[in-house]
């Protein structure tokens, strides 16, 4: 191929480069526009460590928990034909579709204390609105067709031949599953995963409507700018992208250096 | 040893219809026919992966038409070889043990055996990703035969090798046979079967054309590929 610059490879090359610059921009503006001072105070603000703190948990505990539901659905649906499958898929990615504070209103239907499931949860002393219970479903909801569609891809991209010389082998499905299946799609189910986690964490429209306390980080970032303005709200949001941005260079660090295949 | 009875399989508009015959133990059984002739199917519906829609599969007087795959110890080394990508050599081979619950002193014991016996034990640490077509062959078959399989199924074993590999993995297979391995073995190359061969199915359109050791086939050819047999 031709790698000399031409007029075409000019043109996408600038239309291209305004995208980025519309990406990295607020970025840089959050950073230059934000003093030291402000970011040093803030940091010890015990309600904002508190709600970073509480924000990383939460979405750990969603993608976790969840994923022990989503990495089976997806093992199903990368090996199954079934009449409605098509159905499953689009329910799947319903939550990427739908406004997330109208999500928020349907879980809120489905766990308030009044709802058959809230009452139900309420019995055993688990209650969703207000909680880190609810921070967690909320999350979960608007974050796990990430998941289920890194998992599911993963799974169809395995050779079908590796898991039937598996079963040959004397292995049940369930061995064929935890030895050769996951271990061949653990790559794309931890990218997933991530993905999750990230989406869940940034999550505000669901959240605020199901439990605007405990606040969670974003939650906290609109409080503050609603009641003190631009000046109170920057500094929390650019320790939360730091730290956001962290958190997922380091678990793609350890993921990377834990399961890279030798 | 193997009674496959009345078998019918069907692959999308592809079937084969009313297919019968049987596999003595110890025998050298080959099913020789072109590519698309319905060989690996039936091997498959042995092996449990194709569904059969009518028909039986027998193996030492066991039913096994129903039996989960896992369940029914016939050994089936794929084309492709199917090599766990993610597991060592010594892994691979030692997977059919481990299943069983077999402690690992014992699984190291018998990999390392197998591994001596076909020549592969300076590679047990590698990942298949690393090993050449010869030492590929090798060990999907070390894999197979660590679990005693009452029978082996071989799917075309040798179409990838270069003729010098190919003379090796013959002689090999010989060996197992001799040392009394029922085998079953589909191929396209008419040009192995019959220095090997106790008894060869001619295969043609999903139908058993032809049926007899290599002698009764090349004395009476009843196709062009019956008439190509060497013996």
């Amino acid at each position: 191929m031709n790698h000399r610059l031409n007029r075409f490879s000019i043109l996408f090359m600038l239309a291209g480069g305004l995208v980025l610059l519309f990406v990295i921009a607020p970025l840089v503006g959050l950073f230059l526009q934000t003093s030291g001072v402000s970011i040093v105070k803030t940091l010890h603000d015990h309600e904002v460590t508190h709600s970073i703190l509480l924000t990383l948990t939460t979405a750990m505990g969603a993608t976790l928990i969840f994923s022990l539901g989503i990495i089976p659905l997806a093992w199903l649906m990368a090996h199954h034909q079934f009449r409605g499958k098509r159905i499953i898929h689009g329910l799947i990615d319903l939550p990427v579709v739908i406004p997330h504070t109208a999500a928020g209103i349907a879980l809120l239907s489905v766990f308030s204390d009044q709802s058959l499931l809230g009452s139900g949860a309420s019995f055993f002393g688990l209650s969703f609105v207000g909680t880190s219970a609810g921070i967690v479903i909320a999350m979960a909801f608007v974050s796990l067709p990430f998941l289920f569609n890194a998992a599911r891809d993963s799974f169809e991209s395995i050779d079908k031949r590796l898991e039937h010389a598996a079963m040959n082998l004397g292995a049940s499905q369930m061995q064929t599953f935890f030895r050769v299946s996951l271990p061949l799609a653990k790559n794309g189910i931890i990218s997933g995963m991530i993905m999750m986690f990230a989406r869940g964490m940034s999550e505000f429209g669901a959240v605020v409507i199901i439990a605007y306390y405990p606040m969670i980080t974003p939650v906290m970032i609109f409080d503050r700018f609603a009641s003190f303005g631009l000046e109170a709200s920057r500094p929390i949001a650019l320790i939360f992208i730091v730290i956001a941005l962290a958190v997922f260079v380091l678990i793609r660090l350890i993921t990377r250096k834990s399961f890279a295949v030798r | 040893m193997l009674y496959v009875k009345n078998l019918n399989l069907q692959a999308g508009d592809f079937k084969v219809p009313d297919t019968s015959f049987d596999v003595k133990k110890g025998e050298y059984y080959f099913l020789l026919g072109e590519s698309g002739s319905g060989k690996s199917l039936i091997l498959e519906a042995i092996a449990g992966i194709q569904k059969i829609k009518s028909g039986e599969v027998w193996v030492n007087n066991l039913n096994i038409t129903h039996l989960p795959m896992h369940q029914r110890r016939v050994g089936l080394v794929f084309q492709s070889l199917a090599l766990f990508p993610h597991l060592t050599v010594m892994d691979n081979i030692a997977f059919p043990l481990q299943r069983r619950g077999i402690k690992w002193p014992q699984v190291e014991k018998e990999v390392v055996q197998m591994a001596q016996r076909l020549s592969i034990a300076h590679v047990l640490k590698r990942k298949p990703g690393t090993l050449s077509g010869g030492e590929h062959q090798r060990v999907a078959l070390a894999r197979t035969l660590i679990m005693k399989p009452d029978m082996l199924l071989l799917d075309e074993p040798l179409s990838s090798l270069d003729i010098l590999l190919k003379e090796e993995m013959v002689e090999l297979l010989r060996e197992l046979h001799q040392q009394g391995q029922t085998i079953l073995h589909v191929t396209h190359d008419y040009r192995v079967v019959g220095s090997l061969a106790n008894r060869i199915s001619i295969i043609q359109k999903g139908i058993l054309l032809q049926t007899g050791t290599p002698q009764e086939i090349a004395s009476n050819p009843k196709c062009k590929l019956a008439s190509r047999l060497v013996v």
